[in-house]
């Protein structure tokens, strides 16, 4: 057959590229020695040393490994022997199976994640009172009454949808062997396993081996399935990087993801050279010169035929099983050893140092997870997906949940430290009696513009609808926030339940966004985008601002004359909690003045605590040994007057909700 | 003797059917009904509203479709081009770019794309390269306009960008496999017959490589039409599409599984006719999907 | 009779510096049934395919009607092909297999000699179909238009894959081992059926086979191939009479070839014994081998007999009985009516005409004797489908 010529070739070279560009850029910005995936900073290789020092991104990977190894094992040994059952069917059978295995391929994977999510929360709703009935019948065993979406459900899945690919790769082989094999083979005196085992299985090896490569490269690709059915507490890496894809990936992601994918480099360079020599000889072959193999090969042969060789080899497949086991146990340890509390927070929200120390003194693993907005929370734990034993969501999210009896009391006797909690924080609308919270973070929402970008100084939302800034603008991808600006600007109460009002901010937005105003819908992506001078305006909180500022010196803040919303972040312990003693130890850790401190320095959010409120320019000081900025501690901690102009959220009646979502999603259209 | 060993099929089949089709089933009950608030707290009532009340969202399907379509087409004219030249190259050559196909699926996708948001930005890598070149001042001056950058990010065309890129391999690789086992014989017959090069691909290999096609088509369509992270990175949340529309009501803030089974199940009903239809033209041989 | 239609002069072909074929030079006469027959590698295969146009020899020339065509593109060759294992389109139906040729639009004849004028021509549907049916007809497989071609038995495969390559009215008909794949009894009919239709449709049939008996029953002429080398033209009684070779000798049919010399014209000396011959042109004291046919061989008493020998083995053939007779050590067959027992002592007498000398060449002292009778027999017996692609 004619060979391309250049024009063909270079076209395959063009399709390569477009596929490796981007992978060339990651590989080189996992180098950097900046945080940005756009700005080179010079080399460094520190990203590689805070690989194993990031927790969630170790984690992550074990889990990924972990869930990948163990289903692409079962899914192999289960699909091998499900294609040699299915290819011993009668055809009336099979075709209806074949359906059935082809449905999580064609289907899409958010349906099949979906469906599997739905199948496990309504099990987990009927295994409540099957459990207790069961631990009643009997006592050797305790069924655990209260299960949740976690590594187990997570597992199932995978292995569910890796099986078909097994099967479709076995079968071919199977087809196309010949069927007197077995027959002969047992005609010689084998059982039906012996046959199995010493002609099935070389013949369709090679189906064996490219289906359990397939599963395992699906496994570790995959992330919609993961997202929907590994519930709260347990991440693979994918979902990790799809949570920090919000804020700011960190390079150690690409540090990671490159010696990822250095490793399967390696080992399909090394299966390149292996099969090109094996064509070659088989090429050789063909032309009738016999070709002896290599003496080293041969001397190898030689040797694992001797008695000796035998033993040796059978020790090496001993001690490579006994690898994989251990390696299965040591990363089934590492995701689920215990103590525990769950904690569920925002992005980019704590100190993580504070997370070692607290393990350090407490002995207790701190298994931290992020949420993407109170809505997202709220949606995770209604669908009893979610395990977490402490939560913090704002103040308008926690009066809901308070009122569908979602928290748990508080035993303020084991937080000392919630007298430290300033009394402007304690008692607040959303708990009158404060017997749920303990106040996190506190801040204002404001527009952040880019000083650069542009040539007037801005005090009024009206900014954000202004066809002078066409395409400059970012809009808040939330409904309560970006009505919530639009019924200010418009000088109604951010919390009416007047649908008139409500209605007439639905009618700005929607006219700025026909006009083209928006150019995006984010919430944590906007660090991404104001910081790389993309857009010119954003609304954001405060402490994210002035995050934004230490990447972006143009980037300016502001409350605006109209007001704007004031909110506090408490944590809270949800009913039920596995884990509550530990919960209370955590919220009390994290309440204290030094905890406070460095999590304001870190995060750039205004404290609740008293004391470290004050404390923080002194102590900004002591660290950098340079005044901290009395303009920035303003933004961050802001005074009454700004606060004066501005609202709580309170929780809206569930009317005025389905409203604001009916709303919200017109608009997304 | 046979049948005994079919009965290894059944743990499998049990499997799927606890794991696949009950599942399914459970989707098709959550989207049949709404839960209300009665006096004795919610309950469930069986009501169509989720199916009716849909029209909402006509422009999320027809967005969805309409770019999953472009973006399959793409891929087609890409992937198609790429795996017959590649299947016409020696077996060293294949080998290596075949393994250059898969090795990308190995970098983790939500990075990958990510690191095309890092190209796209109106100040990113490639409006900086475009800067550089003059190319922006160029098309000013001949426009007349006064831009600093190409609007390219939050855009259809990236996330049509977006899909391509991630599900281009799906394209070449069943594609590949059947060029790869088509008898070189019988494009000889066709030529012996009197066929031309071009008429050799018409009448022969194009028709004997509709499967991969097929396939092909299937593998990008599918996860392009439900996606919705690749929409929520490079789409910039105003390319809202079915997929985020259903994450939405499971994870997002509109609460409301009902509501997203009821997407899932027209999603999967609409996919499902589509892929029949398809396999009806490709001869049903659905077993050419890669390697 | 009739004039030469194709032709190769000093025709080179290497694989990877492999000489398949070897300064080969042969034409090809209109309307003849040529075979080309020999082991599997010897080449045959690889001419065919220069024929056809599926590959451009390393050196030479390759003519059709006095035109060299070397360059000239398999598609736009006034040949068609039937390949070995038929390569019918998947995708088609029977009459679409058929049709497939005859729907593509060819240049109008003479549209070659004068470039920049390409003239094409399209058949109408009427007379496609006419044409396609009339070829089914004559490939016996009417009422077969719409079955897929997957669900035919192999002779009905074959029958369309004639009708597909026929159907286009070429000049040669390039047949690469048709009937390989084919059971015995089918290849019997077959054999017949193509002759006949190489006869109706008056056309050249250039044909490939590694079996010797369906070349002899076929062909008008026969050529025999090996290394790369023609060895042999002829029609098949020349062959199988005046082998020129010792490889043809044993290629074609069963012999016994042994070594003798040329004492002077029609008297050949073989073991020391003088026999009379037909041939004649040697020099005076040749060394030369000698073919004996076992068929030509007569069984006699010890005494009468010009060589004396012991039988070894016996087995029954039906019509005959495959005798094994030692000469001095040097075994022969001897096909015959006579059951003469193991171990008897028996002699033998040939006519002249059972004798034929050959010149000495390189294949000399590599054939002929039967000392590993049943080996030999299996090996021609092996039925080895020649693939051509492993030339490739």
């Amino acid at each position: 057959m004619k060979k391309n010529g250049v024009g063909g070739r270079s076209l395959i070279g063009l399709c390569l590229l477009f596929l490796y560009l981007p992978i060339f850029l990651l590989i080189f910005f996992s180098f950097n020695a900046g945080d940005s995936s756009a700005v080179w900073k010079g080399f460094s290789l520190h990203w590689y040393a805070e690989l194993f020092r990031n927790r969630l991104v170790i984690e992550g990977l074990a889990t990924t490994l972990l869930v990948s190894l163990l289903a692409t094992a079962i899914s192999t040994v289960a699909g091998t022997f499900a294609a040699i059952g299915i290819y011993n069917l009668t055809k009336k059978w099979r075709d209806p199976i074949l359906v059935v295995n082809d449905l999580p391929m064609m289907n899409a994977d958010i349906v099949t994640g979906v469906s599997l999510c739905l199948f496990f929360v309504a099990f987990f709703h009927g295994w409540g009172s099957i459990a207790a009935w069961l631990n009643s019948w009997q006592s050797l065993i305790r069924f655990p009454t209260r299960l949740t979406l976690g590594l187990g459900t997570l597992l199932i899945a995978h292995v569910s949808f890796n099986i078909p690919y097994v099967i479709l790769n076995v079968s071919p082989r199977l087809r196309q062997m010949d069927r007197n094999l077995v027959e002969a083979a047992q005609d010689l005196g084998c059982t039906w396993f012996q046959a199995f085992y010493k002609v099935i299985l070389p013949e369709i090896k090679p189906g064996i081996v490219s289906g359990a490569l397939i599963a395992f490269t699906m496994s570790v690709d995959d992330f919609v399935i993961s997202y929907f059915t590994a519930g709260s507490s347990t991440q693979t890496l994918s979902m990790v990087i799809y949570g920090m894809t919000k804020k700011r990936v960190t390079p150690v992601v690409n540090a990671v993801s490159t010696l990822m994918f250095l490793a399967v480099l390696v080992v399909l360079v090394i299966n390149n050279i292996r099969s090109a020599r094996q064509a070659q000889l088989a090429a050789k072959r063909a032309s009738f010169e016999p070709v002896p193999e290599s003496p080293r090969v041969q001397r190898i042969k030689e040797w694992a035929a001797t008695p000796k060789g035998r033993l040796t080899r059978r020790i090496v497949a001993g001690v490579l099983c006994a690898a994989f086991v251990t390696v299965t146990v040591f990363l089934t340890a590492f995701t689920t050893s215990r103590p525990v509390v769950n904690v569920c927070s925002w992005g980019e929200y704590i100190d993580e140092d504070l997370i070692d120390e607290f393990e350090e003194q407490t002995g207790i693993r701190v298994n931290y997870q992020t949420a993407e907005s109170n809505e997202a929370l709220y949606s995770l734990l209604s669908n009893g997906g979610a395990d977490y034993d402490v939560v913090v969501p704002s103040d308008y999210m926690i009066s809901q949940l308070i009122e569908e009896g979602m928290l748990e009391e508080l035993d303020y006797s084991q937080i000392p430290n919630f007298e430290k909690i300033s009394d402007r924080f304690k008692n607040l609308p959303y708990d009158p009696e404060n017997k749920y919270t303990v106040p996190y973070t506190w801040g204002t929402v404001g527009i952040i513009y880019n000083e650069s970008l542009v040539d007037e100084e801005i005090h009024s939302w009206s900014a954000l609808y202004d066809d002078k800034y066409a395409g400059q603008v970012l809009l808040i991808n939330n409904s309560r926030d970006a009505f919530g600006i639009a019924l200010k600007y418009l000088g109604y109460s951010m919390n009416t339940t007047d649908e008139g009002e409500i209605r007439q901010a639905y009618e700005l937005v929607r006219d700025a966004y026909e006009r083209g105003i928006f150019q995006g819908k984010v919430m944590d992506e906007v660090f991404q985008t104001m910081e790389g001078g993309n857009a010119s305006f954003a609304t954001y909180y405060a402490g994210d601002y002035l995050s934004m500022l230490e990447n972006n010196e143009d980037l300016r803040f502001v409350v605006p004359d109209e007001g704007s919303n004031w909110f506090v972040d408490a944590m809270c312990v949800l009913k039920d909690a596995p884990n509550y003693e530990n919960a209370l130890k955590w919220i009390n850790f994290i309440a204290s003045t030094d905890s406070n401190l460095r999590n304001m320095d870190y995060i750039w959010y205004a404290s609740p605590n008293e004391e470290a409120l004050e404390l923080y320019p002194q102590w900004y000081e002591e660290q950098y040994g340079e005044e901290l900025d009395p303009e920035i501690y303003s933004i961050m901690a802001a005074p009454q007057e700004v606060l004066d102009r501005c609202e709580m959220y309170v929780c809206l009646p569930k009317a005025t909700r389905a409203l604001y979502n009916e709303l919200w999603i017109r608009l997304g259209i | 003797m046979k049948n005994k060993r079919s009965l290894f099929a059944v743990p499998y089949v049990i499997w799927m059917a606890l794991f696949v089709v009950i599942p399914i089933i459970i989707m098709l009950v959550y989207s049949l009904t709404v839960t209300v608030d009665t006096a004795q707290g919610e309950v469930l009532q069986g009501s169509l509203s989720n199916f009716t009340g849909m029209t909402l969202y006509a422009s999320v399907f027809g967005r969805s479709f309409w770019l999953a379509l472009v973006a399959t087409l793409i891929c087609l004219a890409l992937g198609y081009p790429a795996a017959y030249l590649m299947s016409r190259e020696g077996e060293g050559f294949k080998r290596v770019a075949m393994a250059l196909i898969m090795l990308p699926m190995w970098m983790n996708f939500l990075l990958r794309t990510y690191s095309w948001m890092a190209i796209l930005e109106n100040n990113g890598l490639l409006n900086q390269l475009l800067r550089k070149l003059g190319i922006i001042a160029l098309y000013n001056r001949l426009t007349g306009s006064d831009i600093e950058y190409f609007q390219m990010i939050r855009t259809p065309g990236a996330v049509v960008l977006g899909m391509v890129y991630n599900y281009l391999p799906f394209m070449i690789l069943p594609i590949y496999t059947v060029l790869t086992k088509l008898d070189p014989k019988l494009i000889e017959a066709a030529q012996d017959l009197g066929a031309n090069s071009a008429t050799v691909f018409r009448r022969v290999t194009l028709p004997l490589s509709v499967s991969g096609i097929v396939s092909g088509v299937t593998m990008v369509f599918v996860p392009s039409v439900s996606t919705f992270a690749i929409s929520r990175l490079l789409g910039g949340g105003t390319q809202m599409m079915l997929g985020d529309l259903i994450e939405n009501q499971f994870l997002g803030g509109a609460y409301n599984p009902h509501l997203g089974a009821a997407i899932s199940m027209v999603m999967m009903v609409i996919v499902v006719i589509c892929m029949l239809v398809m396999n009806h033209f490709g001869d049903g041989e659905g077993e050419a999907v890669m390697l | 009779m009739s004039k030469e239609l194709i032709r190769l002069k000093d025709v080179t072909m290497s694989f990877d510096g492999e000489t398949v074929l070897d300064n080969l030079n042969i034409y090809f006469n209109d309307k003849e049934f040529l075979t080309l027959l020999g082991p599997s590698g010897c080449g045959k295969t690889t001419t065919l395919r220069i024929i056809g146009g599926f590959q451009t020899p390393t050196s030479g020339d390759v003519f059709f009607d006095g035109v060299r065509i070397n360059d000239v593109p398999p598609h736009l060759r006034k040949v068609n092909t039937v390949f070995q294992k038929y390569a019918l389109f998947p995708h088609l139906n029977v009459y679409d297999n058929v049709a497939f040729g005859l729907r593509i639009p060819k240049e109008a004849d003479g549209g070659a000699d004068k470039p920049g004028k390409r003239q094409t021509v399209k058949l109408s549907k009427s007379e496609i179909d006419a044409r396609v049916r009339e070829m089914l007809e004559i490939v016996s497989l009417k009422g077969f238009e719409h079955r897929s071609v997957t669900s035919l038995s192999g002779g009905q495969q074959q029958r369309v894959a004639i009708a597909r390559a026929l159907v286009n009215r070429p000049k040669v008909l390039l047949l690469d081992e048709p009937l390989g794949a084919l059971d015995m009894r089918l290849r019997k009919d077959m054999q017949q059926e193509l002759k006949r239709i190489q006869q109706q449709m008056e056309i050249t049939f250039i044909y490939v086979t590694h079996d010797q008996e369906e070349a002899l029953a076929m062909s008008d002429t026969v050529v025999v191939m090996n290394e790369g080398k023609i060895q042999q033209i002829g029609t098949p009684e020349d062959i199988y009479n005046e082998p020129k070779n010792a490889f043809v000798a044993d290629f074609i049919g069963e012999s016994n070839i042994v070594d003798g010399i040329m004492r002077e014209d029609r008297v050949v000396e073989i073991f020391n014994r003088r026999f009379a011959c037909l041939d004649a042109g040697f020099e005076k004291d040749e060394p030369v081998d000698v073919v004996i046919r076992p068929e030509d061989v007569d069984i006699v008493g010890e005494a009468e007999g010009q060589l004396r020998g012991v039988v070894t083995s016996v087995t029954f053939k039906g019509v005959h009985y495959d005798t094994i007779v030692d000469f001095y050590g040097f075994k022969w067959l001897i096909q015959t009516t006579d059951y003469c027992p193991v171990d008897s002592h028996i002699g033998i007498r040939i006519d002249p005409d059972g004798i034929h000398v050959m010149k000495k060449s390189k294949y000399s002292g590599m054939f002929g004797d039967y000392s590993s009778y049943s080996e030999e027999y299996d090996e021609i017996n092996r039925e080895e489908p020649e693939v051509s692609g492993d030339e490739e």
